[in-house]
């Protein structure tokens, strides 16, 4: 017996949705991992429609991990997330200690700042790699343009022209090509969060320990001890699940590699996955459940890391 | 109304079990005050019999009815928590009506019952207000009055003057003992503070770890504790409790004498010892006495204007008819 | 306190200095946006009109013929509008059971919902498409409502629950002992109090829903397209429509980037899962 009986199966229609979404679904990209399952083929039309007798074992986990593609999409994952999380977090500490002492005008600055996460990653996307980082008709192509026409009118100018005359002519930097498309995303998506990292590291900042600093400045301490000693050990925490909430996110990413690297090469699991699941969904399904791994593996070291401190 | 029996009742938290079987009765109309250090089991035993948990075994009888299985509203008690647990989103008339709008009664009876509730706890010009506005002494007294307008046949108070400064707490402690004394409906107040035991209950019920150490009134506490930890917790400052040959002399393990059955000399007594601090409370003066073989330090009361320095000789006589005889297993010997 | 504020008078202006320009910096893009908004297609890919240019609001009034736009923008609403109110729905009876009725097992379920969250959605795209389709469901409001509701209810539940863990146990127990059942708990007592978590929580599920763009490109095509799906439709103009692919960029945001403003602090908490206050 219990009066609380009732309370506690509330909870129950929450976890029973999850669970079948988590389930249905991966149960079903598992099954089509082992068989084979193309959505066109003139050849082998059997092939069209899932059943077991085309049951493929793990060929087509094979066939993914030695198509050069998926490791590209692997390591560009990681080096997509890794950058990611280095930058915003070191941005976002270095901004929210120097905001965080009020200064004329904080409120607004803070408003500015916060901005860019409330932002569509559509939008986001086709904003930077259209009108600001374009070569051409960005503002990265205006501005380059606009620096060597006026080196260029500085060569001619007399006593000082030899001097301009050594620099060389400034190319702008195409962002759609392979590579640097993937820079081009993590241009935008730290952009993106950083506003989030100060966010949360600024409120952190807020319940620092104040007795304790002034202790500490009477101890005889420098502005960068106090930093090193007292400020950046208080913000471990706050940086963990920084960490952790953004490698939610980023895992994930997918619309930002969609609208600017279509076409070039460029891709992460997830956008391999949609190449994937044009045609051969056999191929699409094994690459998932690498992914799911994969995320699996990330969030088992981030949940161990975080879990703890969430839950005090 | 208000007969309140638990029937070998206990409590477990998964495999630690925090209540042992225990059995105890309080009868209609009594005010009996469960006391012991933190995390003894007073408060889990008072949310038991309030049923906001769960007995693991065992049987709540009030008024000769089970309600083991009942719902905590359903029981016909009422509390005061220790926060006051009153609903900030509501004024204090409100918070007053809750339970009877909750149990359907009539907005004139509901509004009658308000008004003479607020009038005797000096709400009235208040009931407009928010919790949050209001000040420490003045919420206890809503979370009372919301008690009160339900008619229990019980009162339950978990710790309720631990949030409140030093003098509030002697004005509430006076209140709610008078109220007690009004109303003779069955009270059962939940506190670590023995002086709030002493001078509010008819009944103590000391408990340590679960186990009830000693049931009795006040002044039997005072005069008989059972046992040495009842003897110790029990009585302001506490009991002294003297080891060695000077308990063997009494043919026990254990001697206990309190500070107020001492006499206090300059030149002559049973024991010797050097003065430590003398704390001056105008009234009284406690004495920390060093040097006394059994019990260092031992605390003695002397007369109000008594000054004795530090590092001072001082020579003290226990009254014979006072000292308190344990064995060895810490019971008391008669 | 002297000893705090002694950093010179020089220091103090160069600080809030460098604050505004990094303020403005992270701002510049939306504002750019916004400015291109304004331009005329032609003009928006003209050095000479950089900043100063003749402000035109065709690119708004025109946004209708040019991208339907309020077609997408109300499929946008709808969809987000529900799939936050169902998320509430069935988050707001498990977050109150979870932070005043815990078992052995809540922290594990905690867990485990927000390790859903961390599972690639692009793992299970295909099978979403294939059920989705033979559901019927492919391209429909429900589909999509049902989904954004899913995706978000992880989060929506650990917000709420971290919320309703500041409410005192003991308020709860009051309301038991004066004899209200669990649904009177909820309502007479809970939503009360949390209300302004509640409605944080909704504000920022609401945000998520309007800005996700992986299901609702992938399993839509027009009849429940939302302005993601529009945006991504038109990602590459190649300089052509820039001024009225920014008009509609800034029509699709701008909302929320407001809204966004309105619940920054609250973010704080609910992001962070109330580790950080």
């Amino acid at each position: 017996m219990s009066n609380r009986t009732l309370p506690r199966l509330l909870q129950s229609p929450a976890v029973f949705l999850l669970l079948i979404w988590m389930l249905v679904p991966l149960s079903m990209t598992l099954y089509f991992s082992f068989i084979r399952y193309v959505l066109n083929s003139l050849r082998k039309p059997e092939w069209t429609t899932p059943a077991l007798s085309n049951w493929r074992g793990f060929g087509n986990y094979e066939f993914v991990l030695k198509s050069k593609d998926f490791l590209f999409a692997i390591q560009n994952s990681l080096l997509i997330v890794c950058s990611i999380l280095f930058l915003t977090v070191i941005l976002g500490v270095l901004i929210a200690v120097l905001i965080n002492k009020s200064f004329p005008g904080q409120g607004i600055v803070r408003v500015l700042l916060i901005s860019p996460f409330f932002v569509m990653p559509a939008v986001n996307a086709v904003l930077w790699i259209n009108m600001i980082l374009d070569p051409v008709l960005g503002l990265q192509g205006i501005a380059v343009g606009g620096i060597n026409d006026m080196v260029d009118g500085l060569r001619a100018a007399p006593g000082i022209g030899w001097f301009f005359s050594l620099w060389p002519e400034l190319t702008p930097i195409s962002f759609r090509a392979t590579q640097t498309s993937a820079y081009a995303v993590i241009i935008m998506v730290t952009w993106q969060w950083t506003p989030f990292a100060v966010l949360i590291f600024m409120t952190s900042l807020q319940s620092e320990d104040q007795q304790q600093k002034e202790a500490a400045i009477l101890d005889g301490a420098s502005t960068w001890s106090q930093f090193r000693f007292l400020t950046l050990p208080h913000l471990g925490r706050p940086i963990a699940i920084v960490v952790m909430i953004q490698a939610i996110f980023h895992l994930s990413l997918y619309a930002e590699i969609e609208i600017v690297s279509r076409g070039n090469g460029n891709k992460n699991l997830p956008y391999l996955i949609g190449e994937f699941a044009n045609n051969n969904i056999g191929a699409a399904s094994a690459t998932g459940i690498f992914a799911v791994i994969l995320a699996n593996i990330v969030a088992i070291f981030l949940l161990r890391m975080v879990g703890k401190t969430l839950m005090e | 109304m208000g007969r309140i029996v638990l029937e070998h009742v206990t409590k477990s938290f998964g495999n630690t079990q925090v209540i042992p079987p225990l059995d105890l009765t309080i009868e209609d109309g009594e005010f009996a005050v469960f006391v012991g250090p933190s995390g003894c089991g007073k408060s889990t035993l008072l949310r038991l019999i309030a049923g906001l948990e769960d007995t693991t075994s065992g049987k709540v009888v009030i008024d000769d009815q089970d309600m083991t299985e009942i719902s905590p509203s359903k029981r016909g008690l009422a509390m005061v928590f220790q926060s006051y647990a009153l609903y900030p989103h509501m004024t204090v008339r409100k918070n007053i009506a809750f339970p009877m709008r909750m149990a359907g009664m009539s907005e004139e009876e509901q509004n009658k019952r308000i008004e003479t509730a607020a009038a005797s706890l000096n709400l009235t010009d208040y009931l407009d207000r928010k919790p949050g506005q209001l000040s420490g002494g003045q919420r206890q007294r809503v979370a009372i009055g919301r008690a009160i307008v339900r008619d229990p046949s019980a009162f339950l108070f978990d710790e309720p003057l631990s949030n409140l400064d030093a003098a509030l707490r002697v004005g509430m402690r006076l209140e709610i003992t008078e109220m007690h004394e009004r109303m003779q409906t069955t009270m059962i107040y939940v506190t670590h503070d023995q002086v709030e035991a002493m001078t509010m209950a008819n009944k103590i019920v000391v408990l340590q770890a679960g186990v009830i150490e000693q049931v009795g009134s006040p002044l039997e506490l005072y005069h008989k504790p059972r046992n040495k930890f009842v003897a110790g917790f029990i009585g302001s400052p506490k009991m002294n409790l003297i080891e060695g040959a000077e308990a063997k002399k009494h043919n026990a393990e254990t001697i206990g004498i309190r500070p107020e059955h001492v006499v206090v000399s300059n030149t002559d007594g049973l024991w010797k010892g050097t003065v430590g601090v003398a704390e001056h409370l105008g009234s009284d003066t406690f004495v920390h006495v060093h040097g006394i073989e059994g019990c260092d330090p031992m605390t003695v009361r002397a007369a109000g204007d008594a000054t004795f320095k530090h590092g001072e000789d001082i020579y003290l006589t226990p009254d014979e008819t006072q000292i308190h005889k344990f064995d060895a297993a810490g019971l008391r010997i008669e | 306190m002297a000893i705090v504020a002694q950093s010179s008078k020089y220091g103090q202006i160069s600080r809030t200095l460098l604050a505004w320009i990094v303020g403005l910096l992270f701002f510049f893009p939306i504002f750019w946006l916004v400015l291109t908004s304004f331009k005329t297609d032609a003009d928006a890919v003209k050095p000479e009109f950089l900043f100063f240019f003749t402000p035109t609001l065709e690119n708004y009034t025109n946004m209708t013929e040019n991208y339907n736009y309020w077609r997408f923008a109300t499929n946008s609403v709808i969809t987000s509008v529900f799939a936050t109110i169902f998320a509430l729905a069935v988050g707001i009876p498990c977050a109150y059971s979870m932070a005043f009725n815990p078992t052995r097992a809540t922290k594990d379920v905690l867990m485990w919902m927000l390790s859903t969250k961390m599972l690639p959605a692009a793992a299970v795209l295909y099978p979403m498409t294939f059920l989705t389709k033979s559901l019927g469901l492919f391209d429909t409001h429900f589909m999509v409502i049902v989904v954004l509701c899913l995706i978000n209810l992880p989060i929506v539940i650990w917000m709420l629950f971290t919320y309703f863990k500041e409410i005192p146990k003991e308020i709860i127990e009051a309301g038991q002992m004066d004899g209200v059942n669990t649904w009177g708990e909820i309502k007479e007592i809970l939503i009360p109090l949390a209300w302004g978590g509640i409605a944080s929580t909704a504000l920022l599920c609401f945000i998520f829903c309007w800005n996700e763009a992986y299901w609702t490109v992938r399993l839509t095509t027009t009849d429940a397209a939302t302005l993601s799906k529009l945006i991504e439709g038109n990602r590459a103009p190649e300089g052509l429509f820039f001024g009225r692919l920014s008009a509609v960029s800034a029509a699709a945001v701008g909302p929320i980037i407001v809204l966004g403003w309105f619940c920054q602090k609250q973010l704080v908490q609910g992001l962070s899962f109330g580790a950080v206050k």
